[in-house]
């Protein structure tokens, strides 16, 4: 049951759930209300933790520099009373009545639920399938895609490239090295790296242009995930948890 | 100077006339002028020393240099029999297959299906077909279904050269060009690559540049061979060029087979092989212990146990009482970010020792080295000893300036005046024949240049006893890494231990006389170098492959039994 949520989960198509992300963090933002957030935040974590079989920890700790981000709010709210209603004004709410605390404990929650919507996108989809599904289906240049699939590569690989020139500055220094480089050692880590990703970029277009990656012109797109009765259901079942969420939360303030 | 070929000039596959190549900023030309051609269905080797333009002349055949690669470039380049310039590069990719040394300007980062199924969905083949042909393929090279799915990026880098070969071959271009292929494989890989490369069909040329050519060169129609000043030196078939030209090739710095080497030594002992030998079994077929005369096989002893003797150990093996300079315990080592590939090594190197690390891509050899030279933590186990210093596989990672100078002043202790900095630089530059370069980037130096500046600023301030080259040969020619094996005896006879990872068996033998094998996760084997390279078991298992002496080795064996 578990292994058939989350095969269903990545088999959805990318774009599918880019919807419904880009709906759950509209939705987020315009309905400013701490159970709407609450109720995104369980939904979405609960339904990776029980689908998608992630780990509670791993989704704590992914969700750390979004509490982080969420705390600045709260904070705010609380300490400093004149930027919190400033803060709730630039969000153009609807209640700038409300006590400091409630809203700075609702942006706070707004922060979390953006974070957590954004982890499940991240968590359930293929990042190839992604660039396969926007080339296919909304049109992105192939040229663009396959830049995206070379940064891809160039990520752990810029980590590696980086640990030897910090061994290499290590040797020339004859210090050892520290685990975690320092604000200086990252200063004179910027430079080379660019350069090493500036090299590495003009070699991969070279070697796209080998293999006939042409500007324009037909091409056959293997393995592009393509849209079935699974995304419609997705869809229209995420879609109205968050309508009846934001519903049963404005229903509540109307009766109020 | 014109190419030769012996049949027709029309219909070839491609063809350079009077082409000239000039970079923006250099001085000189990097190739040319040069004319060649190739022939449907020949497979052509292209050999020079470094910096003789080889990869440049590659590039230009469609148009990559200097259409995504700013260069001049003058003359005229055809492929079959249209200009070159008619279209855009990407559009001759259904004509030409280009595979180029490093994997990764090969690989443009997706799955390894895709990788292998991109250049066809260039062409917009139906998707039945492309899956047809990607299956295919990866039978054909041999990459593991299991590996269908998995990123590029997760693989080791002889893996990746192996997928980039496939997404080559897959295009069943009627020209595939390979620069370099083997640069970076362990024996029993390069000899599978090798074999791929030129398995003959008719409607496929090949046209390779490589400088291992043991395994390769039997399989090779016509080689032409580039001098130093970009132009042709020296073209026809293996087996008379390398006879007819061996000394030019030799004063060139030109890769030669090793039969060439005994093929000189047999001819000294007026008891040449009657047809040039592209091997060793071949050079010593004519004189047969159990067919041929006594008289001839007495006459082609000294000549074989020369040639031996020059591709054995010459360093002198450590005394078992030498000090130990740095030791591993009961070790677990794991590249940077990634899991354990090595557990429970127990090593040690000795004062003044030079140890080989031998083992098949991905067998953990370069995280072994950086563990052993204390640069890279242990996951578990620890490490005693003297601090190392390591030349990694590719020198550019290593240099942090803007210049030679401030490369060699970056390395020595800070506590030393500006006078006599200046000293120690101008000393060190001269001793590693670098005087000239002060003031040039690193960057533009040739390979065996930054090799070698590699090493100095390893070696300025004696601050590593132990030192730790990793594939220091690859990618040189014959005259850089005989200086570079001259260099690094001077430094083990100065006292520095220095463990060597190499693919190069024979330079392993020549070079260590202790050897470890990696694989398995783990040491399979360490002892004498000799020794291991008599054990074929070990060596199959590991993915390595006799040095070239080992059959006139053999041969000498058999002399004295019979």
């Amino acid at each position: 049951m578990v292994a058939a949520g989350r095969l269903m989960l990545r088999a959805l198509n990318p774009l599918s759930k880019l919807l419904v992300c880009i709906v759950g963090l509209l939705a987020s933002v315009l309905v400013f209300d701490a159970r709407f957030q609450m109720a995104l935040i369980v939904v979405t974590g609960f339904t990776l933790i029980a689908l998608n079989r992630t780990s509670p920890l791993l989704l704590l700790v992914l969700m750390v520099p979004f509490c982080l981000f969420g705390f600045g709010f709260l904070t705010t709210s609380l300490l400093f009373r004149q930027d919190s209603d400033f803060a709730t004004r630039m969000a153009g709410e609807a209640f700038l009545s409300s006590p400091a605390v409630s809203a700075g404990l609702t942006l706070f929650l707004r922060a979390v639920a953006c974070g957590m919507i954004s982890a499940f996108f991240a968590l359930t989809t293929d990042p190839g399938s992604f660039v396969r599904a926007l080339m296919v289906h909304a049109r992105l240049p192939p040229r663009i895609g396959y830049s995206l699939f070379a940064a891809m590569l160039l990520v752990p690989d810029l980590a590696s490239e980086a640990q030897q020139m910090r061994i290499a500055r290590a040797m020339k220094t004859g210090r050892r090295i520290r685990r975690v480089p320092g604000p200086g050692e990252i200063i004179h880590l910027v430079i080379p790296m660019l350069a090493f990703a500036i090299r590495r970029a003009g070699r991969t277009a070279v070697a796209l242009e080998a293999r006939g990656l042409s500007p324009d012109g037909p091409r056959t797109v293997m393995s592009a995930p393509g849209f079935n009765r699974s995304d419609m259901i997705f869809i229209v079942v995420a879609l109205g948890i968050v309508t009846l969420c934001g519903a049963a939360v404005v229903s509540d303030v109307g009766l109020r | 100077m014109r190419s030769d070929p012996s049949s027709p000039k029309a219909g070839f596959a491609a063809e350079w006339h009077e082409v000239t190549v000039q970079y923006p900023f250099a001085k000189g030309q990097a190739v040319g002028p040069v004319s060649l051609t190739v022939q449907p269905g020949e497979r052509v080797l292209l050999l020079g020393p470094s910096g003789s333009g080889k990869s440049t002349l590659l590039l230009t055949l469609t148009g990559l240099v200097p259409n995504s690669i700013p260069a001049t470039v003058s003359g005229d380049i055809r492929l079959f029999g249209a200009d070159v310039g008619m279209r855009q590069p990407w559009a001759w990719a259904a004509q030409v297959a280009q595979y180029f040394q490093d994997a990764d300007q090969t690989l443009c980062g997706m799955r390894v299906e895709d990788e292998i199924a991109f250049a066809l969905e260039n062409r917009a083949l139906p998707p039945k077909h492309i899956a047809d042909r990607v299956t295919a393929a990866m039978r054909r090279v041999g990459v593991p279904e299991s590996w269908r799915s998995c990123p590029t990026s997760t693989l080791s880098g002889g893996e990746r050269q192996f997928v980039a070969l496939a997404a080559t071959l897959v295009q069943n271009a009627p020209l595939f060009v390979a620069d370099e292929p083997t640069a970076h494989l362990a024996p029993q890989a390069a000899d599978r690559l090798h074999a791929l490369l030129t398995e003959h069909d008719p409607h496929r040329s090949v046209l390779i540049v490589d400088h291992r050519l043991d395994g390769l060169i039997q399989h090779i129609d016509r080689m032409v061979v580039l001098g130093r000043d970009g132009s042709i030196l020296a073209e026809g078939r293996p087996r008379t060029v390398f006879r007819a030209k061996r000394d030019l090739l030799a004063s060139q710095g030109v890769w030669c087979p090793v039969a060439s080497a005994l093929d000189a030594r047999l001819e000294q002992a007026g008891i040449a092989p009657p047809v040039a030998p592209l091997s060793v079994d071949e050079a010593l077929a004519h004189v047969d212990p159990g067919t041929t005369s006594g008289e001839d096989v007495d006459r082609a002893i000294p000549a074989v146990e020369a040639f031996v003797a020059e591709y054995t150990v010459r360093s002198p093996h450590t005394a078992p009482d030498t000090p130990i300079l740095a030791r591993l315990v009961t070790a677990e080592c794991a590249p940077f970010l990634g899991p354990t590939v090595l557990r429970n090594i127990d090593l040690a190197i000795h004062q003044g020792e030079t140890l080989g690390i031998l083992g098949a891509n991905g067998a953990g050899k370069s995280t072994l080295g950086l563990c052993l030279s204390g640069l890279l933590p242990l996951k578990a186990g620890k490490r005693i000893g003297a601090p190392g210093g390591c030349a990694f596989q590719r020198p550019e990672n290593q240099f942090t300036a803007g210049t030679v100078r401030d490369e060699i002043l970056d390395a020595l202790p800070k506590q030393i005046s500006t006078k006599d900095k200046a000293e120690h630089v101008a000393g060190t530059l001269a001793v590693w024949g670098l005087s000239g370069f002060e003031t040039r980037h690193p960057f533009e130096l040739s390979q065996g240049q930054k090799r070698r500046l590699a090493l100095a600023t390893l070696t300025v301030s004696d601050r590593w006893p132990l030192l730790v080259l990793d594939e220091p040969m690859a990618g040189l020619d014959a005259h850089g890494v005989s200086t570079l094996m001259r260099e690094i005896q001077a430094l083990q006879g100065s006292g520095h231990a220095i463990a060597v990872i190499t693919h190069d068996m024979d330079l392993a033998l020549r070079l260590c006389p202790r050897s470890i094998v990696v694989g398995e996760g783990g040491i399979l084997a360490d002892g004498p170098t000799e020794e291991l390279m008599r054990d074929l078991a070990l060596l199959q298992r590991a993915g390595l492959a006799e040095p070239s002496c080992a059959r006139a080795l053999q041969w000498l064996q058999r002399v004295a039994s019979c």
